[in-house]
């Protein structure tokens, strides 16, 4: 929706734009990839954008296992999500920074970490490529006919105080970005029907319970803290986890925060109050 | 050796109970329903050791195949037209798993307007199914070739899925003499299954039919092409292991017939072969140099064949019992691309739709013009519906 | 079994992608605890389909099968006599789906099988609506819900007819076992699964499991949702044992309107919606009552 707000906005300034998402079946909270394009006449490409001028990253824990600056043009810039100033933020390559603390004014605002419209008033600031007036139309706009009127107002007040918290600035990167390794066989390597068979792959597991590769602890903006002298090991945390990533020790409860989404159940259901969520 | 007269609904469900099928899911519907009943007597007689599931649709039919295949086991069914239709969305399925099911396929006009009697535009749709499709011209034939799917749809180098093809009353429901295979002698030509990929299995976990992004897609569907393209190699070489055990060689993806020295040739599919063989030995009586192709395999289509017949004669005519409206008939068009680039005339005939006789004389008469066109190399009119009122001929 | 003989063992495993506070992820991780690793699973399009099986990755740590979208119970159907031909009867065939794929679009296939009383457990994740192509109304939303084909507009708004009562059809087939269970009850969704594994023939089990993405409500309520839904009416918690039907927890009759309070998708509701969601609630349990009392 931020990729259609932002095309949306470009657009009503007069320009053309074309906005679309990696075409995924991803569910809410899991990391996705989205691509606009904004130029001055009709953008004919159908494709993904392999070489960006802009790059936008939602979630700045992304920067462990994506190349983010990967295809980046000379001179272009990276926008992160990330309460730290733009010269403490590493991508592994000097570039054009900007930094702002999407998921605090979503929080503030929207009273849920949605940061998708606070990052367009981040956008509009660091990039001046759209007015953050044009951001605001472009919000009403798409998040309003999508989720009503009341909800684009506070989606456009978001961007707004976003774009006023922006900071801009220049990073010296130092480690190195890696992309996380795939699995991708050829026609000889790939099981005949696609059939998912258990196989030991350079990129890790593949087939029945594979899953555990992926760490989904990155989605969570809050975690459970656990106090084990007020828990009565009644398992119901266990039993309601969605992810199974609360795990029965003989005296206490471990959370795998390499897998908790952040939910909130077990601190919800918890009789004994012994878990609670912080950021 | 037992030689019975039987319909060729007969001779389908034998062949199943001959292959040894294990699991049977089907639905009625005219003019097959005679198969599945059929099943049901070798089951309910212990003749047939099979699980025998009488789903409540077609759709539910394949499904039940699909899975059972995916499970282990061998599986068979039968149906037609609407019912055919009804399965379109699950065939492309078992194709993309690469199970091999067999099913024999009564071919039957499809709605509307609604009719029960042959035409081949119920199988048109799947032509890019992933599907083997076999046409035959006779009982015997569709027994044997039931056998023949189980060894060509098992061969590791295919895995894939097949149709047997008969036409609507002209063979379900006609009798005719057929040499019925014994146990034994069947045993030696289909083996034991074996499954040909992972399958679902609780001793062995795998998964089948997981859902699958772009960066897997490309690659399997090549290895589906690849499958078909072997399966060409595949086809010859059981027909020649039939033709070695039992005597009858009914020719691999297509059974020519006085095309050597014709100057101009049929070609057609299902009964219209039968008919037209006749045709050809009366014309040739007369000292008319023509010819007939019977176009078995149309997946995998035989792309070499059909030009080296092109290379040979001085004129061809494609009979279609199917119509793709507003250009010709499948098989016509399938023909014309086939043979790109080869200069000579190819004259399509559409006919016999919605059960609509094909006699002696419609046959004669589109030879009587192939004959017109090898002389003079002239195509004057290149689709011609055949016996309709009201079109000039 | 207490949860607290449940094995640790998940043969539902961490890293599948479901949304935070995803009740069908609750639901399905710890019935597969509870039916073990001798099982087989068809499962159609749906949320569980993408979020526990995406190739190369799967959370199923079972045989996973995935056909269409409604022939659930057609495929779990040859899944089972495959199963019998093989002599590997003692397999648990389940075929499990949401609620479009088996009130809607896969009702045909599973009234089919459980006719045949083909030998299989059918359960439906009631998350009612079709969370995976974006939240549209499906047979099971309840009246009033907002989805995105029943929208709030300036003329109507949220779903006009009430929720088909799929448990009644599936005991009106006469068939071993229908139960209904819910997330927010353990004990009792532990033991009907434990049941529906003890028995042969086909079984069902429609669990209730709400959905903080569809239903926008804050995803560490899934639970306290499914608890209130079980307390105001709107879901009957019942198991139907080879016709014998017992209630397995009266409703505590708290007012409809705390349980549509913490959900987005009934914000919009008039009070004369919200009454008439609460009659259908009382007309609904003394149907369910009287069902149980003249089926003993």
């Amino acid at each position: 929706m931020a990729a259609q707000a932002l095309a949306s906005s470009a657009h009503s300034e007069g320009g053309y734009a074309t906005a679309f998402p990696f075409f995924g079946a991803e569910r809410r909270g899991a990391p996705v990839l989205a691509f606009t394009r904004i130029d001055e006449k009709r953008v004919y490409r159908k494709t993904q954008v392999y070489e960006p001028d802009y790059v936008v990253v939602l979630d700045e824990s992304l920067l462990d296992t994506v190349n983010v600056v990967e295809g980046l043009k000379e001179g272009g810039m990276v926008l992160v999500n990330s309460s730290k100033q733009p010269a403490e933020v590493d991508v592994g390559i000097d570039v054009k920074m900007a930094t702002v603390d999407a998921t605090s004014v979503a929080l503030e605002v929207l009273k849920q970490p949605a940061t998708n419209s606070s990052i367009l008033g981040a956008l509009s600031k660091a990039t001046g490529l759209v007015s953050i007036e044009s951001i605001e139309k472009g919000i009403l706009q798409v998040f309003g006919d999508r989720l009503g009127p009341k909800i684009g107002e506070k989606n456009a007040k978001a961007a707004r105080v976003a774009y006023d918290r922006t900071l801009v600035g220049e990073s010296h990167g130092k480690r190195e970005l890696k992309s996380a390794e795939k699995w991708l066989p050829d026609v000889k390597e790939l099981p005949i029907g696609v059939a998912g068979v258990p196989m030991s792959t350079s990129a890790g597991a593949v087939g029945p319970g594979s899953f555990v590769e992926n760490k989904t602890g990155t989605w969570k903006v809050f975690r459970p803290e656990y106090d084990t002298e007020k828990c009565t090991m009644c398992n119901f945390c266990w039993f309601y986890c969605p992810e199974g990533c609360i795990y029965r020790k003989e005296d206490h409860m471990d959370f795998d925060m390499d897998y908790c989404k952040g939910c909130g159940i077990c601190a919800n259901e918890c009789p004994a109050d012994a878990i609670r969520m912080v950021r | 050796m037992v030689s019975k007269i039987c319909t060729g609904n007969y001779s389908a469900a034998y062949g199943s109970m001959r292959s040894r099928v294990r699991t049977v899911a089907a639905y009625p519907i005219t003019p097959q329903t005679f198969i599945v009943e059929h099943i049901s007597e070798f089951v309910n007689n212990g003749e047939m050791d099979c699980e025998y599931i009488e789903v409540e649709s077609e759709h539910s039919a394949m499904s039940a195949c699909v899975s059972a295949s995916a499970s282990g086991v061998r599986t068979f069914t039968a149906t037609s037209s609407q019912g055919l239709a009804l399965m379109h969305e699950i065939l492309p399925i078992a194709s993309g798993m690469r199970l091999p099911v067999v099913m024999a396929v009564v071919n039957r006009a499809i709605a509307s307007p609604i009719n029960i009697w042959v035409e081949h535009n119920d199988i048109m749709p799947e032509r890019d199914s992933g599907w083997m499709q076999v046409f035959c011209d006779n009982n015997q034939e569709v027994l044997d070739m039931v056998l023949q799917a189980y060894r060509i749809a098992e061969d590791r180098r295919v895995s894939l899925p097949m149709t047997v093809c008969l036409d609507a009353f002209i063979l379900s429901h006609t009798v005719e003499p057929v040499d019925l295979i014994e146990q034994a002698d069947a045993d030696r030509f289909v083996p034991r299954y074996k499954p040909t990929g992972p399958i679902l299995d609780p001793d062995d976990v795998n998964a089948v039919g997981v859902f699958t992004p772009p960066d897997y897609v490309m690659e399997c569907r090549w290895q589906t092409d690849k499958a078909m393209r072997s399966a060409v190699e595949v086809i010859g070489e059981v027909n020649a292991a039939f033709a070695k055990q039992f005597g009858r060689d009914h020719g691999g993806l297509i059974d020519p017939y006085m095309v050597d020295d014709a100057d101009a040739v049929l070609i057609t599919m299902g009964t219209a072969s039968s008919t037209a063989h006749e045709v050809v030995d009366d014309m040739r009586a007369e000292g008319k140099k023509v010819g007939l192709v019977k176009l078995r395999f149309w997946r995998p289509y035989p792309m070499t064949e059909m030009r080296a017949i092109a290379e040979k004669v001085k004129a061809v005519g494609v009979f279609d019992r199917a119509v793709s409206f507003g250009v010709g008939g499948p098989s016509f068009i399938e023909f014309k691309s086939a043979v790109f680039g080869i200069d000579l005339p190819v004259l399509n005939f559409i006919g016999g739709l919605g059960g609509r006789d094909v006699s002696l004389a419609d046959i004669r008469y589109m030879y009587d013009k192939l004959l017109d066109a090898a002389k003079t190399g002239e195509v004057r009119r290149d689709v011609t519906w055949v016996g309709t009122r009201g079109v000039s001929q | 079994m207490k949860l607290k003989d449940l094995p640790d063992e998940e043969l539902f495993t961490r890293g599948h992608t479901a949304c935070a506070g995803c009740g069908a992820a609750i639901a399905v991780r710890n019935l597969m605890k509870v039916l073990g690793p001798n099982t087989m699973v068809v499962n159609p399009a749906c949320c569980l389909l993408i979020f526990g099986a995406t190739y190369p990755y799967l959370a199923w740590k079972v045989p996973f099968h995935h056909v269409a979208f409604e022939n659930t119970a057609a495929c779990a159907t040859g899944m089972s006599r495959a199963m019998k031909v093989l002599g590997k009867d003692e397999t648990l065939i389940m075929g499990i789906a949401g609620d479009g794929g088996t009130a809607d679009i896969g009702i045909q296939a599973l009234s089919g099988a459980a006719e045949r009383n083909e030998n299989m457990l059918y359960v439906m994740y009631d998350n009612e609506a079709y969370m995976n192509t974006g939240i549209q109304r499906s047979g099971s939303t309840p009246f009033g819900a907002w989805t995105t084909t029943t929208p709030v507009g300036k003329v109507k708004a949220g779903k006009s007819n009430f929720k088909k009562d799929m448990p009644l059809i599936m005991m009106a087939h006469n068939v071993p076992y229908v139960a209904t269970a819910s997330v927010g009850h353990i004990q009792d969704f532990i033991r009907k699964f434990e049941k529906a594994k003890s028995m042969k023939g086909f079984r069902y089990i429609q669990v209730f499991t709400p959905c903080p993405t569809g239903w926008r409500h804050d995803t560490a309520k899934t639970v306290e949702i499914a608890k209130l839904a079980v307390d105001t009416g709107m879901w009957t918690l019942y198991e139907s044992e080879n016709g014998k039907v017992t209630i397995s927890k009266k409703p505590k009759m708290t007012p409809v309107a705390e349980y549509l309070k913490p959900q987005g998708r009934f914000r919009h509701m008039s009070e004369e919606d919200v009454k008439s969601l609460q009659d259908w609630v009382m007309k609904k349990w003394e149907a369910d009552e009287k069902y149980a009392q003249c089926r003993q």
